[in-house]
């Protein structure tokens, strides 16, 4: 048989076995079923509740209102205004108004039936142009608009005075849903101390309980969060979900209870991909150096916070991306909405302005006569250059280096030399640079904890959670690499508060970074302990002894294992061997809000084949070239930049959760559609450039989001080389293209149309 | 004891419970049930046999994939009463972790899976794909898993290890 290419994950075979424990394939003892009552209307005043009927039914253990939330009865990560139940008003269909716990599922969907709710319909504003209407209702006190972001330098009238080239385009991106294959779900287990153990999935367990022990009011060491593994997160699962519901009808009924969504109340009351609508503004002079550009965002936020202002924060810091262009202007507003809630999505907010930008890009190059390549070259960064923002970031030539392998891969000959007369085709590039962590200000720590447990394991713990993206994976290899142990030396701990130490979320591309750092920070000591013990219980110098795979290895012995880690552990009590860390992630030392210090780049090329009689794209191949530092582990980095590719052609192509007047018309996978594996392109090439500047201490940056970023732009690109018209909307739909055909008159058989505007 | 009523979506269910026989990797299993329950129910809830997922509930992911009488079927799309007498395969009668099918192998030395809740049902269908079609061309490998979402790998791994597989098979 074939050797493996790489060391098979840590979570392998209970994965292709079926038999891992997922949080929602939790079964226990008199467990219950939970469910939860979500709002009929996108906005309406609530007249009545009226649980008696409900409550009267047989097998209901519990039936819950904003009567039953002993503490604050909101939740969001930053701002806390969600209802855990509505009291007096629904803003969105996902709001919760009632929760049951029953015997079984039928019971539990029976008594959600018997709540009365009486609502008086409201006006649903459903765009951002009716929330910004100034007779429009206020969604919240504050008025409708959640955040505004700014960032300016240089004169833009002066900048655009010195161009010869100005383009300008409003971009529109669609509500794009995670479409993790596990719902939200779980279950919660009352402890015989008061306390509560949930097992829910979560990109940051500490912040869950957190946010629990305010709606609770209970303290936080009463509150216990297990929360991997994950089948799937990508941003979708870092707020809040179903833990309140689960954790109020727990305590209410005094027994275990299970939430799980259904698909459809997962699309329902989830988050989605902020949609905006970019303009942007931007001018070259005759040598095609960039002068000015100007940029407007408006975000449709829908009707609570969650990180709203975070991610419109770094679509504003991103809408210059790698070019250091003197003069720009760039607004961005967030506007609460009927629509469902938009927050936290894999890119946060990249996605969206680097295909405004990079499309800026090519129509500019265009303009001027020159390559795409040519002019991005033209105006990309140096290593030394400041971050977007102005501020110091660590020196980098990622842009460069990424920027030369999609200019090389312009170059190759495309797959359909005109053999076909109705398919065209076409090969574009884009580029990209994502800020890793939360950025400054923002509170960022991180840490872990090394240990010898009784067991004779070396134990690697941080509060980080297995969603899939294989940071055990990275955890076993950053351990073996560091101590030169074995696989099974290595006890891996995560996703469990009342194990753990703080981390810091399972976000922002920045748990493979933190665990090589926390490490580093660590192996001197731990190597120490490890080496200072087992020269005392062996009597023998230290200087003779080193780690190696089993234990503890003598200099000179064959075979070299002296003293197992097991043998090792009998002389020794918990915890004296262990050796903790804690720091910041990296920010820049200049004091500039929400900007970046590290960042990864990520080079696209595409070829597309656009059939001109059906209007269907299909992506012929898809090659990545990413800067993120040195690949810790390569099935990793390859699945990352992999997925994300199909996932954000998936963006490019087909997606969009579409409302209408505030209710979702995609409600499942038969109308919310994801690539399939018919979608895949024929080749897809991901080519890491590892290296990064002399004396770079900053390691692995991660590469969870990287791989999404500069996809839609380079497809974009591509379809415009094969049927000369530019998307500006996505996703680009056939109803676009083959419209574009017409207009064109690409087919023998129609005549060009003149071009309305173009 | 057979009585009506309404569910949440104002459908007549008849509520009757009888015992459900049928075959599970070989064992036979009687498990009272009414006949509209959804075998992936009876398999997770019932019996916790969790290795079958859940998703999309509408036969549109396969995370649900198991075989009924040898053939590749959503198992959310089948009621108690379809599997009378017949035999049900899960992912659990493929393989266990000690002792792993040449296919399981491959999706864990390809990175066939990520966060791993597609992988059950994508290794019933390569399973099934493999059994059928021994040696499948890339179009004959797309149309057998075309019936399974993975959202994590973008497929290529899953490429890479039907490939692997079906060279370790011959
Ligand atoms: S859950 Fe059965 S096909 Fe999706
Ligand atoms: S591995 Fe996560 S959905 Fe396929």
């Amino acid at each position: 048989m074939k050797q493996p290419e790489y060391q098979r994950r840590p979570d392998a075979a209970p994965k292709v076995t079926g038999a891992l424990k997922y949080l929602t394939d939790r079964f226990e003892e008199n467990m219950l079923i939970g469910k939860v009552l979500r709002s009929e209307y996108p906005h309406a005043r609530i007249k009545k509740i009226d649980t008696s009927a409900a409550e009267a039914l047989p097998g209901i253990h519990a039936v819950l209102t904003h009567h039953d939330v002993p503490g604050l009865n909101r939740f969001g990560i930053v701002t806390p205004d969600q209802p855990v139940f509505c009291e007096d008003r629904v803003r969105y269909t996902g709001d919760a108004v009632a929760a049951v716990a029953a015997e079984s599922a039928e019971a539990a969907d029976q008594a959600l039936a018997a709540v009365i709710v009486e609502y008086e319909p409201l006006p649903v504003l459903d765009s951002v142009e009716k929330a910004l209407d100034p007779e429009a209702e206020l969604l919240h006190e504050a008025g409708n608009i959640l955040h505004e972001a700014y960032y300016t330098r240089g004169n833009l009238q002066e900048g655009f005075a010195g161009c010869t080239s100005i383009v300008e385009e409003t971009y529109q991106l669609p509500r794009q849903m995670h479409g993790y294959m596990e719902t939200e779900g779980g279950v919660v287990v009352p402890e015989k101390d008061g306390g509560i153990s949930v097992y829910m999935a979560t990109q940051h367990g500490f912040k869950d309980r957190f946010q629990l022990s305010r709606i609770l009011d209970a303290p936080e060491e009463k509150i216990r969060i297990i929360s991997s593994p994950i089948g799937g997160s990508f941003g979708g699962k870092d707020e809040l979900n179903l833990q309140p519901y689960g954790a109020l009808l727990a305590l209410k009924a005094g027994l275990p209870v299970r939430v799980h969504n259904t698909r459809e109340e997962s699309v329902r009351a989830g988050l989605k991909r902020h949609p905006m609508a970019i303009t942007m503004r931007t001018g070259a002079d005759e040598n095609g150096r960039v002068l000015a550009h100007e940029t407007t965002i408006y975000a449709d936020t829908g009707a609570y916070a969650t990180l709203g202002p975070a991610i419109l924060e770094f679509a504003v810091e991103h809408a210059s991306g790698l070019y250091p262009i003197p003069n720009i202007a760039t607004t961005g507003v967030s506007v609460f909405t009927n629509n469902g809630v938009a927050g936290e999505f894999r890119g946060f907010g990249g996605n969206q302005v680097t295909f405004a930008l990079e499309g800026q890009m090519d129509r500019l190059a265009e303009r001027l006569g020159m390559e795409g390549a040519e002019l991005r070259a033209k105006n990309m960064r140096k290593p030394s250059d400041a971050g977007p923002l102005g501020q110091e970031i660590a020196p980098t030539d990622g842009g460069r280096m990424i920027l030369e392998d999609v200019t090389a891969w312009q170059q190759l000959p495309l797959s359909n030399a005109g053999e076909t007369p109705w398919v065209k085709n076409g090969r574009g590039g884009a580029v990209s640079m994502h800020g890793g962590g939360l950025g400054y200000g923002r509170l960022d720590p991180s840490g872990g904890r090394l240990a010898l447990t009784k067991e004779g394991k070396l134990e690697a713990a941080f509060g980080f959670e297995e969603c899939g993206q294989g940071i055990a994976a990275v955890i076993e290899t950053v351990m073996k690499d560091t101590f030169s142990c074995h696989e099974e030396d290595i006890e891996i701990t995560i996703g469990d508060t009342n194990k753990v130490p703080v981390s810091g979320s399972t976000t922002a591309s920045r748990g493979t970074g933190m665990v090589w750092t926390a490490v580093e920070n660590m192996k001197d000591s731990f190597r120490r302990q490890l080496l200072a013990e087992a020269s005392r219980v062996t009597a023998t110098a230290a200087a003779d002894l080193y780690l190696g795979a089993g234990g503890v290895h003598k200099i000179g012995t064959e075979p070299s294992l002296f003293l197992s880690y097991k043998a090792l552990a009998e002389y020794v009590q918990e915890g004296d061997i262990e050796t903790h860390t804690a720091f910041d992630f990296p920010v820049t030392p200049d004091e500039i809000d929400s900007g970046h210090y590290l960042y990864s780049f990520g080079g696209v090329s595409a070829e597309v084949e656009v059939n001109l009689l059906t209007g269907t794209v299909r992506v012929l191949d898809l090659k990545q070239s990413v800067s993120a530092g040195p690949v810790m582990y390569p099935q990793g980095y390859r699945g990352q930049i992999e997925g994300g590719g199909i996932m954000a052609l998936g963006y490019t192509l087909m997606e969009d959760a579409v409302m209408d007047e505030g209710r979702y018309q995609t409600e499942n996978f038969d109308t919310y559609l994801m690539p399939g594996v018919k979608d895949l392109p024929d080749n897809v090439t991901v080519k890491p450039r590892e290296e990064v500047m002399e004396g770079d201490i900053h390691g692995p940056r991660g590469v969870g989001e990287i791989g999404t970023i500069a996809v839609a732009p380079a497809i974009a690109e591509a379809i415009y080389q094969a049927i000369g018209a530019r998307p500006h909307k996505l996703p680009v739909s056939r109803e676009w293209v083959l419209q574009q055909i017409q207009q064109r008159g690409l087919l023998p058989w129609n005549k060009p149309e003149k071009i309305p505007g173009g | 004891m057979e009585q009506t009523r309404k569910d949440s979506r104002g459908i007549e269910r008849r509520q009757g419970k009888y015992a459900c026989t049928f075959h599970v990797n070989g064992e036979e299993v009687s498990i009272e049930a009414s006949p509209m329950d959804r075998v992936v129910d009876l398999l997770r809830d019932r019996m916790h046999e969790t290795g079958t997922k859940i998703s999309c509930g509408i036969g549109r992911c396969g995370a649900c994939s198991i075989w009924l009488d040898g053939r590749l079927t959503s198992s959310c799309l089948l009621l108690a009463y379809q599997v009378e007498g017949k035999e049900v395969t899960t992912i659990e009668g493929i393989g266990t972790e000690e002792r792993c099918s040449i296919v399981q192998e491959a999706f864990m030395n390809e990175g066939g899976f990520q966060c791993g809740y597609c992988t059950p049902g994508m290794i019933m269908a390569t399973e099934s794909l493999l059994r059928h079609t021994p040696d499948p061309d890339d179009e004959q490998i797309r149309e057998g898993l075309s019936g399974n979402i993975c959202r994590c790998t973008g497929y290529s791994g899953i490429i890479r290890a039907v490939r692997a597989a079906s060279v370790n098979l011959q």
